[in-house]
């Protein structure tokens, strides 16, 4: 039955593409993409009685490719198909053309099967070819001037899976399998030593994917997310690098006990605070949403290697609270920015007046992602920073305060008087608004039954300490007001915080700064 | 041969040269993965040889070389992409020289801002 998940999407999307008219096509996708969510909804009721594992081929244990579906990763189809669903609806009346919907699914069909291979070859092939899609995706309209970020972005991820492949090589050296558990078994046997090489391959590609090591990783993605169309960079951003840091998560199992947690804390920690220090600095309003999948992305990374039970929940569960208010943030700004026809964000104003409906998406997806009480991001950081030691705590609480005093700027765009000027003031698609609509009262839904939806999406049983939430609230308001102060006297208008937005790196300082994290690994784990 | 084409792509100025070091680099992780596969002594796995045929010490590891067939396909058609990428971006703006693309693209981004 798994195998019909990833190749059903292939099939539909040659099925699009041959035989259906540009019209029909995008009816049938959102169709489609309905039932799919119904049927990853139908397997993650089957996960809870116990995992699946699906043979390919006829053979016995580990000669075939298998396929494993458990809690996790049905959760993240689910949450893959509702993203999926929500940027086919909102690109209806956007895209004409039968080739987008061409793309979509057969990402899709990539992207699912990265949740559910056992196979360490498999994600090599599914990742590339995920890869590629979203390039041409990004590059799809040649008007936008994408091609000079595309073509670096292209390679560096190329580079980044040749040093995976590399990586694979070793465990298959080591162990004679591909499958990550049963390799997982055999490298504890292994000797440390030689564990040390493909342990550094394999996590700088990963961590160069999921874009964790601090800005240079990121820096070439960053560049593609202005003009790249918003429902792309909903899927980018909410859906593909999730994946990446689902294979952070298993890479991570997989070498067990010889992982290094202490690494990727202090790695997640650099990422998030610079992301959140270069989306101040930023005046375009998709760069401020890039620049925080980074400091978000950075925030999972430290709930996962926090080494405790409730961090690890709270960064699976910021794992969807992020995909949920990041792909609403960038549909909405997907319609306002085509209502205003600026992405200066101190030019749009009066969002709330203009397009109400849009304003209250903007407004519930800002409250959540900066952790505002009852809001989806509280849930996640409250887990998070539930019962970890007090330095880590107060960082995750800069960090927030970081988030608030560029949102404050971000929300900014709400308020004040409508310009008028350059608007095409035409009412919003309804295409458009209601997918944007549907997710950001997710944020508000994912809020209120926070507790009751981690425990029933990872079948935990963890408490959500009143008290605890009641601090984390008012620390929130405090950090509020810290926020909007810092905003007025320091952030509003600064030069220096501009340059500093503008740094820029070309292919050649990103792979050097490849290599010297790949150098600093080797070193790192293999002293420690 | 991996390193030497890391460095290569550090130091290459020109996007095509950068093109074919990543080509170096994919050809030595090939050659790893075919080290792996072949031991001294053995014969590949296409040969039959009634007597050897449950030999599994004489025979070459036939896993490794399949995959890197996959690997070597995905690596021809992303070379194919990237060229026809670079293509597009050397007749824009006349040159595949990593800075000036960068200078001339930052130019035309100074022209027309948040567009």
């Amino acid at each position: 039955m798994l195998t019909y998940f990833v190749i059903i999407p292939v099939l539909i999307a040659v099925f699009l593409f041959v035989f259906a008219t540009n019209k029909a096509a995008r009816v049938l996708a959102i169709l489609f993409q309905s039932v799919f969510v119904i049927l990853s909804l139908y397997l993650l009721w089957e996960t809870r009685s116990g995992e699946i594992v699906v043979v390919i081929g006829d053979y016995d244990g580990f000669m075939g490719i298998l396929l494993r579906a458990y809690t996790t990763s049905a959760v993240f189809m689910v949450l893959c198909g509702i993203i999926f669903l929500a940027v086919a609806v909102y690109s209806f009346n956007q895209s004409d053309s039968r080739t987008f919907w061409f793309l979509l699914f057969i990402l899709q069909s990539a992207l699912v099967g990265l949740f559910l291979t056992r196979d360490l070859f498999n994600i090599f092939v599914l990742v590339e070819v995920a890869t590629v899609i979203v390039t041409i995706l990004l590059m799809y309209d040649k008007k936008r001037r994408n091609m000079l970020p595309g073509l670096i972005f292209l390679m560096l991820n190329i580079v980044a899976m040749l040093l995976y492949l590399f990586g694979i090589g070793y465990i298959y050296m080591l162990t004679g399998v591909f499958d990550i558990l049963r390799a997982g078994e055999l490298l504890a046997y292994a000797y440390p030593g030689d564990l040390v090489i493909p342990y550094a391959l394999i996590m700088t590609g990963i961590a160069f994917k999921c874009s964790i090591i601090p800005i240079f990783s990121f820096l070439p993605k960053v560049k593609l997310y202005p003009k790249a169309p918003s429902a792309v960079a909903a899927i980018l951003s909410g859906v593909q690098i999730k994946t990446m840091v689902y294979m952070f998560i298993r890479m991570q199992e997989m070498f067990g006990g010889f992982s290094s947690h202490s690494l990727f804390l202090a790695v997640g920690i650099a990422a998030s605070l610079t992301g959140v220090i270069m989306a101040i600095c930023q005046t375009d309003i998709k760069m401020i949403l890039a620049y925080h999948t980074m400091s978000q992305v950075g925030l999972i990374i430290i709930g996962l290697s926090a080494g405790n039970e409730y961090s690890m929940l709270g960064g699976l569960y910021h794992i969807i609270s992020h995909a949920t208010f990041k792909s609403a943030l960038f549909l909405s700004a997907g319609i306002i920015v085509h209502s205003y026809g600026t992405r200066d964000v101190y030019k749009i104003r009066g969002v709330l007046r203009r397009m109400p409906v849009v304003g209250l998406v903007t407004l519930f997806a800002v409250l959540g992602i900066t952790g505002a009480p009852l809001f989806i991001g509280s849930i996640s950081k409250y887990f998070i920073a539930a019962t970890v030691p007090f330095w880590l705590n107060a960082t995750v609480v800069i960090i927030s305060l970081g988030t608030i005093i560029s949102f404050i700027k971000y929300a900014g765009v709400l308020f004040g008087k409508d310009p008028g000027i350059e608007g095409i003031a035409v009412k919003p698609d309804i295409w458009r608004v209601v997918p944007s609509a549907a997710l950001g009262a997710f944020c508000l839904v994912g809020g209120i039954f926070g507790g009751f939806l981690v425990n029933f999406l990872f079948a935990a049983d963890a408490v959500i300490d009143t008290w605890g939430y009641i601090e984390k609230a008012l620390i929130f308001f405090a950090s509020m007001g810290a926020g909007l102060l810092i905003y007025k006297y320091i952030v509003y208008g600064n030069a220096t915080l501009k340059r500093i937005g503008g740094l820029n790196l070309g292919f050649r300082s990103v792979c050097a700064s490849m290599a010297a994290f790949f150098g600093l690994m080797v070193i790192f784990v293999g002293l420690f | 041969m991996f390193f030497i084409a890391l460095f290569g792509l550090i130091t290459a100025k020109n996007a095509i040269k950068t093109i074919v070091f990543t080509l170096v680099m994919q050809t030595a992780v090939i050659m790893f993965w075919l080290f792996l596969s072949g031991r001294t002594g053995t014969i590949p796995p296409i040969i039959y040889d009634p007597a050897l045929l449950y030999d599994m010490a004489a025979i070459a590891d036939p896993t490794p070389q399949a995959l890197m067939l996959t690997a070597i396909i995905i690596g021809i058609s992303v070379t194919a992409i990237k060229i026809t990428m670079l293509n597009y971006l050397f007749r824009r703006y006349n040159t595949a020289d990593w800075e000036l693309m960068h200078k001339l693209s930052a130019q035309e981004e100074a022209e027309n801002p948040y567009s």
